[in-house]
């Protein structure tokens, strides 16, 4: 009888350990996700001051930095409950959903060890949304004007496509089998149209397009930067594909649709779609800019399948976003379009290609209740996205425009926004380089 | 303002205030504050350009 007590003791005390053990884990594994987000960030600053001449490099920087310092707090105000309210549609005001930032969960809980990290992580997605938007409008656009699209875009229209296309219950899922693991959709499409929406009202730089529409170059004053900083945003990205996949403590990841999936498999798909982009764009340009930007391009057109892609498959997709991006970047030049830094062409058209490779590719999944994996889900998915992003950009920045809130004034873009809003110099001793290298005597 | 809690034992929520008003009340401010500094920036934007013109 007392054995028997030792052992039902000892049983408990061990599935009291194993929920903590789960609990914690949990909460490890979504803090570091949410940490190397950040490195995302980092990257997205030196790509974004790298493309910007000189004159404009801080104020880029800053536009940047305020992006993220905005979203948390947007976030917090209305993000996530956006989310969580509104898989069916439109937010669900007749019920208590969760995420209001009044709530007891929204803050220190010793009962809740998950909505804060969920809370950051998604946080983190929205920043990322606004940061795809922020180079693509560098060097013309109001801060406070931008601020304000940020906020729209990352805690209200990005995530309100999230709740459609990245939630268990989302109704892209429920209704039409849709399936997207890397958020090709809600977070680059979404991101990428809402800035075309933007760049449609906001109007190309000075000197970018001439009279007869041919497009001038306007170079990058730090390439290196740029570049780096693309790679280091690869890096971020791990981050970022973490974030996409459930821990379920005592059983199997799942994705956030409910598929099993394991992070071997992710890794497999991720290398291979990366490697893939940076050739396709080096065989379509052999420019670095366009192979870095093309590592992303690829990452976006196997985003989609990341957790189900036979990794060969993965590498041949990535290559198609690695050669699409260039060649829509072009094209979107040529119809007036002055995107700084190929946003539209990376995340929109990249993406766009992945969401739909996904219904050619891989159809037939199941989905539990819901429809199985399918193409016509996915193309359904793909136009929703697109307008998502697109009509609430163009409508805002359109208002804005009629405030006078969204472009610079001519003189100040000449002048340059270092000069008349930063109150420093990003080179004080100057950056000059004549590009002939400078020869010393050997010793 | 200040702890909740008399105890850790069975606490659940146990942030500064909870359970109280002022949660609410820095709730609101904070959220003036925020869209007050995007405000602000708008005029100090306005002001540098005009110095420029």
């Amino acid at each position: 009888m007392a054995e028997a007590v030792t052992q039902e003791a000892a049983i408990a005390a061990l599935q009291e350990g194993l929920k903590w053990s789960t609990t914690i884990n949990l909460e490890v594994f979504y803090w570091w996700c949410t940490a190397l987000m950040f490195i995302i960030h980092a990257g997205f600053l030196a790509y974004e001051m790298g493309a910007s001449r000189k004159k404009n490099v801080l104020a880029s920087g800053i536009k940047n930095i305020l992006a993220f310092a905005f979203m948390i707090p947007t976030f917090f105000f209305f993000g996530w409950w956006i989310y969580l309210a509104s898989p069916a549609g439109f937010p669900d005001l007749s019920a208590d959903t969760g995420g209001a930032p009044w709530s007891e969960t929204m803050g220190p809980n010793l009962t809740d060890n998950a909505t804060g990290i969920f809370w950051a992580a998604f946080a983190l997605f929205a920043a990322t949304t606004a940061s795809i938007f922020s180079g693509a409008v560098i060097e013309r656009i109001k801060l406070s004007g931008f601020v304000i699209l940020a906020i729209l875009l990352g805690s209200v229209v990005w995530i309100l496509g999230a709740s459609w296309a990245w939630h268990g219950e989302g109704w892209l899922l429920t209704k039409f089998g849709w399936h997207d693991f890397g958020a090709a959709g809600c977070v680059h499409m979404v991101a990428a149209f809402f800035a075309l929406g933007v760049l449609i009202n906001l109007g190309p730089r000075i000197g970018k397009f001439n009279a007869d529409g041919s497009a001038n170059e306007i170079v990058p004053h730090n390439v290196p930067m740029a570049v780096f900083g693309l790679m280091v945003l690869i890096v971020g990205f791990f981050g970022f594909l973490g974030g996409c996949i459930i821990y379920n403590g005592t059983s199997q990841w799942t994705s956030i649709f409910g598929n099993p999936v394991t992070l071997s498999a992710v890794a497999f798909n991720t290398l291979m779609c990366f490697s893939g982009g940076i050739i396709g764009g080096w065989i379509t340009t052999r420019d670095p800019f366009w192979m870095m930007s093309g590592a992303l391009a690829g990452i976006f057109a196997a985003a989609s399948g990341l957790d189900v892609y036979w990794p060969p498959l993965a590498f041949l997709l990535g290559i198609g976003g690695g050669v699409i991006a260039p060649i829509a970047a072009k094209w979107l030049e040529k119809l007036g379009i002055d995107d700084a830094v190929g946003a539209v062409a990376v995340h929109g058209f990249a993406g766009t290609f992945g969401v739909v490779a996904f219904g050619l590719f891989a159809s037939g999944y199941p989905n539990g209740d819901y429809p199985d994996t399918n193409l016509t889900g996915q193309v359904i998915g793909a136009a929703t996205m697109l307008l998502l992003g697109f009509i609430p950009g163009y409508g805002a920045s359109y208002v804005l425009k009629m405030f006078n809130l969204l472009r610079i004034p001519e003189k100040v873009e000449i002048l340059g926004m270092d000069f008349v809003e930063v109150p420093i110099v990003a080179y004080p001793e100057g950056m000059d380089s004549n590009g002939k290298g400078v020869l010393a005597p050997a010793e | 303002m200040g702890s909740p809690i008399e105890t850790w034992d069975g606490a659940a929520a146990y942030f500064t205030g909870a359970g109280g008003s002022s949660p609410g009340i820095l709730l609101a401010i904070s959220v003036i504050v925020c869209f007050a500094a995007i405000a602000y920036g708008a005029l100090t934007e306005e002001k540098a350009y005009k110095d420029h013109l």
